[in-house]
Parts: structure tokens; sequence; C-alpha cells
């Protein structure tokens, strides 16, 4: 188990030093440059900025004094955002997407394990066409729908009730939280639905359910002792991903309602060419995923005892 | 003395995409207290079928119980969880499957897998029942029963999951065991570990056993009573020594030319039965096994026999038994005048 566990974070370091170089390469290979907006007004100012930054510079010869800052931790400072370091950036915005996200994957699982089973065990009745009719919908209509819609259905019952029952935009208390968390979980609620549908089908048919009824086990013992925990095993393993990609790709929710969170830092960064910062935020992401899956895989082996003894 | 189980007139249909698969068209059987009976019959033929329905473990829909009973000790439970205040599944009925491996959860320990057997309908503590779990294992000669009893099924050979298949079977002393193909996917020095545990146990605890296999050397080995079936019916049924060299019926015949065996010598051939089983979407009006019959005359093609009594116990339905029906049997047996004792549906 161990030598498992110390083989996936070698394995995890080698992918992220493998985003960070590919990253780099990509970032320095766009046309223009971060300098190239108003603030580098003419010759001598430009050459003074590369050199303040290193720019001037061959680009193997930053490569290498970038990998070695960050071993050290240090991201460098933006170059947008004057004497703003990248990691300040990142303490300062992660924990509000981080939070957002989390309660967004809370509430995808939760709902998609449950609604999974659901339509699985009312195959081809009324619960299952209703609800698999809302998955389609929950995966082809893109997010930023949800969030006008449901900031609008908001402000309209907060209207008749007279009194304000969730705030539509903004960030701070957890009331804040839930319509964006939900809108942010709805597609991988939807996706992780069918998954677990067709994974409870598979394991309702299966020869040991047919033992376990043999044994003359109540039907609601047979689900939660037999039913759930084998069909739950392909939801844990999409989950980690998911968990990254929630909490990286929620820029755009983070934007409609107004959250102070890192994913607009993320964007603004590409847009602008600030090296540093994307830099930063690609690498943390990726550290972010990568150590993501590996916990899933590590949760896999203690529901699985097969994987656990491989 | 009334049987521990009887079945009689079983019907039972599944809908499925391509029409109506009439499964078993009229099953009648009974098995004593303490007592083995065997079912034997090709791959599809309704063995399975049979004893599932009656412990409603066929998935309903798409299957259906047109008409038919089964009664334990003479009380009527088909259709019904429960008999005077007892679970028929696996407390009455204990059961055992084909493919041991896929029939045991994954992902719950063994001992647990026993033990859940008696929380559920003795209402253990789930220390006491996996103690009595240990116990189990050790009945069914698996050593070091207090370690095993803390792994998981992949830790298990076919063979040692088969007998922790028994001991969950087994855990609540049921009167009756359900065997379902339950040596087909081990090799014979296993099948045969198998087969003598099961009958020890069954000399212990007096339990009856229903074997359900196609394997004829099994059935002589096991079994007291046998019913062969085939696209499901019953059609012959008997002792086994009936069965084996009393045989009336010429399908029973037919599987036992079709029988390997070591004594033949070098000219000696398998002789397999032409042909294939009827459709079972449009059972045939006549005999089901008439296609396939070297014996079938006219009356085959058009109406279903009715069950013969060949002798005492021992049944056939071939119109080759009707009492007028004088032809040379060659080789099937014609016991005392026979007489109709079921005229089929």
């Amino acid at each position: 188990m161990w030598s498992y566990t110390l083989k996936r974070i070698l394995q995890g370091i080698i992918t992220v030093w493998f985003i960070a170089t590919a990253t780099f390469v990509a970032m320095h290979n766009v046309p223009g440059d971060p300098l190239s907006s108003d603030r580098a007004a003419n010759e001598t100012i430009r050459a003074n900025l590369e050199a303040r930054y290193g720019l001037d510079r061959p680009l193997f010869e930053q490569y290498l004094m970038y990998m070695g800052n960050m071993l050290r931790g240090d991201f460098g400072i933006s170059f947008t955002q004057q004497n703003r370091e990248v990691n300040d950036i990142i303490r300062e915005h992660f924990p509000v997407s981080a939070t957002l996200g989390v309660l967004a994957v809370v509430f995808a699982a939760l709902g998609g394990i449950l609604m999974g089973a659901l339509t699985a065990l009312y195959r081809n009745r009324l619960p299952d066409y209703i609800i698999m009719f809302l998955v389609i919908l929950g995966i082809s209509v893109p997010s930023f729908v949800f969030a006008a819609l449901g900031q609008l259905s908001l402000v309209n019952l907060n209207a008749m009730m007279g009194f304000s029952v969730l705030p539509v935009a903004g960030w701070g208390t957890v009331s804040h939280m839930l319509l964006p968390a939900l809108v942010l979980g709805l597609g991988t609620m939807a996706y992780l639905t069918r998954l677990m549908r067709s994974s409870m089908l598979e394991v309702i048919s299966s020869d040991y359910v047919r033992t376990a009824r043999a044994k003359g086990v109540p039907p609601a013992r047979i689900f939660t002792r037999h039913q759930l925990r084998n069909a739950v095993m392909p939801v844990i393993t999409v989950l980690g991903p998911a968990i990254a990609a929630i909490t990286t790709g929620g820029f755009v929710v983070e934007l409609v309602f107004a959250v102070p969170g890192l994913g607009r830092y993320f964007v603004q960064a590409v847009q602008q060419l600030d090296y540093t910062v994307i830099m930063g935020t690609t690498v943390f992401y990726g550290t972010f995923l990568v150590f993501m899956v590996i916990l899933v895989d590590l949760v896999y082996g203690w529901i699985d005892p097969r994987v656990r003894l491989k | 003395m009334t049987a521990l189980l009887e079945v009689s007139n079983l019907h039972v249909e599944f809908d499925t995409y391509g029409g109506i698969v009439k499964a078993l068209r009229g099953v009648d059987f009974c098995v004593d207290a303490g007592q083995t009976l065997a079912i034997v019959g090709e791959s599809g033929s309704g063995k399975s079928v049979a004893m599932q329905s009656v412990t409603g473990l066929i998935p309903m829909p798409p299957g259906r119980i047109t008409a038919g009973s089964a009664k334990l000790r003479g009380k009527e439970f088909l259709g019904q969880r429960r008999l005077d205040g007892k679970t028929i599944c696996g407390d009455e009925i204990g059961m055992i499957f084909q493919d041991a491996m896929s029939s045991l959860n994954p992902t719950m320990r063994i001992g647990d897998q026993i033990a859940e057997t008696l929380e559920v309908h003795r209402g253990y503590s789930r220390a006491k029942a996996f103690n009595r779990a240990i116990e189990l294992l050790e009945l069914v000669r698996i050593p070091e029963a207090a370690r095993r009893a803390r792994q998981y099924p992949f830790e298990f050979s076919g063979g040692m999951l088969q007998r922790v298949m028994i001991a969950t079977a087994i855990a609540c002393k049921p009167s009756l065991l359900i065997a379902d193909e339950p040596t087909t996917a081990l090799d014979v020095t296993i099948q045969a570990q198998i087969l003598d545990l099961l009958q020890s146990l069954q000399k212990e605890t007096g339990m009856a056993i229903v074997l359900i296999t196609h394997d004829l050397s099994v059935v002589a080995r096991m079994a007291d009573r046998v019913a062969v079936m085939y696209a499901g019916q019953i059609v012959e049924s008997g002792s086994v020594e009936d069965i084996f060299y009393r045989s009336a019926h010429p399908y029973t015949l037919g599987l036992k030319l079709a029988m390997p065996s070591h004594s033949g010598g070098e000219d000696h051939r398998l002789r397999p039965i032409p042909g294939s089983p009827p459709d079972m979407f449009s059972p045939p009006a006549g005999c089901a096994y008439c296609e396939r019959c070297d014996r079938a005359m006219r009356v085959c093609q058009s109406d279903n026999p009715p069950i013969f009594s060949v002798d005492k116990g021992h049944l056939s339905r071939c119109w080759q038994q009707h009492p007028q029906h004088i032809a040379p049997s060659d080789g099937l047996y014609k016991g005392t005048p026979a007489q109709i004792v079921e005229v089929s549906v």
C-alpha cells in the first residue's frame, strides 16, 4: 500500500513537471508578450522592463530560472497587476473557488448517486423517464444559462416573498454559496446520474444480488449493503477529475454571480499573456488535479478490497 | 405423509422483445424430507426457472407465473415471502448457485456474507453472527476459518467459494437446499469434494436437496429420485434406478446414449441426439420431442402425450407408454400395463 502510494506520488510529480513545461513552451510561442500593451511606451522603457523581468535572456535560461523558483515555491510577481505576487493571488482567491467547488461536488455527487440509483430501480417507469429527461437538459444546457435562469427565478422569488430568501449574487455567507454551487454542479450531477444508472443496472442483475435475495435479505438492506457500494465504484473514479474540473472550470459561474474566485484571474491572465500568473495558476491547478486523482485512487482501494492488495 | 415440497402444474412465461417465451408448461414434482431430487435436462429446458419461480427469484416482470401451486409441508406459499412466520428464502429454503465467484458480493467479507443470513432471520448481533459464521466455515471444512472469514471472495479459490456458498445456505438450517448446478464450474476432484460435503451435511441435518444439473454422473451419485425435463415439461420421473435402468422416455434414453464412457473401447462413439429443442415462443401442439425422436408416431405430432404411470412412482410423458401401444419397445422400458395419470393441457 505504501509503495503504491509513493509510486503514484512520483508519477504525479512527473505529470506536473510535464504540464509546467508544456505550458511554458506554448505560452512563449503565442505572438506578443505581457509588455506589448501601453506599459512599454518606447524602446528604452521596453528594454528596461525586459531586463527587469528577465525576458531578454535566452528562453532556456528563463525556463531553468523559472523552474528553480517554482521548486522553492515562488511563482513570481504578476506582470499586469503591479507588485502583486502570484502566491498572494492564489492564496486569496483559491479558497473561494475551492469552497464553491467542494459544495458543488457534494451537490453533484449526492444528487447523481441518488438519482442514478432511483432511475435504475424504477427503470422504464415514470421516475426514470422524468429524471433522464432532466439529465439530458443538464448535460446539454451550458452553465451560464442555468446561472442566469437561477438568478432570474431567485429575483422573482425574493420579490414575491417580500424579503430576500437567498442573495442573488456576491460572496460572504453560506446563503451566497447555495445557488452558484448548485448551478456549478448541475452538469456533473447529470453526468454522474447517467453513470450511476448504468452501473446500478449492471449490479441489479448481478449474480450476487440474486444470492442476497436467495438469502432472504430484505430489499432495503440489499440496496444499502450489496447494490450501492458496488455500483458507486465508477462514480468514485470520475469524482477526482470532476472535483478538479468543477473547481477550475467555475469561472463563468464565478463571473455571473460576482464570486471573487481564482477562475477569473486565470482567464484574465491568459488574455493579457501575464506569464507568471498563467504559469502559477496552471501549475497550481495541475498539482491540484493530480492530487485529487491520487486521492480518489486511494479511496477506491479503501472501498474495493481487490484494488488494495495489488 | 405429505411431501416436504410439492409443486404442481407450474406455468411460467417471460415477456421478451421477440414475444412471450413459455418457459414452463405444467411442471409437477415433489420432494420428501431428507431426500435428494435431481432435476436434469439440457440448457433452456426450464430446470433453473422451475426452482427460481418457486422461490420467487425470477425477475417479475418480465417473468410471470400464470398458473400452478407450490406447497411446503402441505401449505401453499407460491408468491409469498413468508410462511408461518418464517421467511421462505434463506430460512426454510437455502440456495447455492453455479458460479460461486460471481454469486458472492466482491466488496463484502466472507464472514459477513455468511453472517448476514443469521442477522436477517435470527436477529443475531453482528459479532455473534460473525462467530457463528466462523463455525460454519469450519463445518464446510475450510482451514483457518477465523482468518479466512475476514477475507474477500477474490482471495478464495472456486471450490472454496462454493463451500462458502454452502455455509451461507445452511446457516439457518433450512429444510430444503436447492443446488443449482453446484459443481459445473469446478474440476472433477473438487466436484467430488463438494458432492461429498453436500451428502454428509444432508446426513447430519436431514435436509432435502433439489439438485439441478445436466451431469448424469452427478445424478447417479447423489439422487434418490430424478426428474428429466425437456422444453418446459417433466418428461420422465422416477427413482434413480428407474431412470438409469428402466428408462421409459425416448429422451432419457437419448441422454444416456449421449453420455461419454470409458468402457466402450476404441470403437465407442458418442451418439448425440440430432436436432435442437423446439422454439419456446410457440411450442409445438404435439410432443415437444417429436422432431428428434426416432420412435415418433403420427399421434406424437398432433397431441402432446399425457403422463403415464409405468410402475409405482415411475412416470413418463410418452405415447409409447399407452396401454394399447404394442409396437416393439427396443430398449424402452415398458412396465406393468401403463395407466394415464394426467391428461396434458
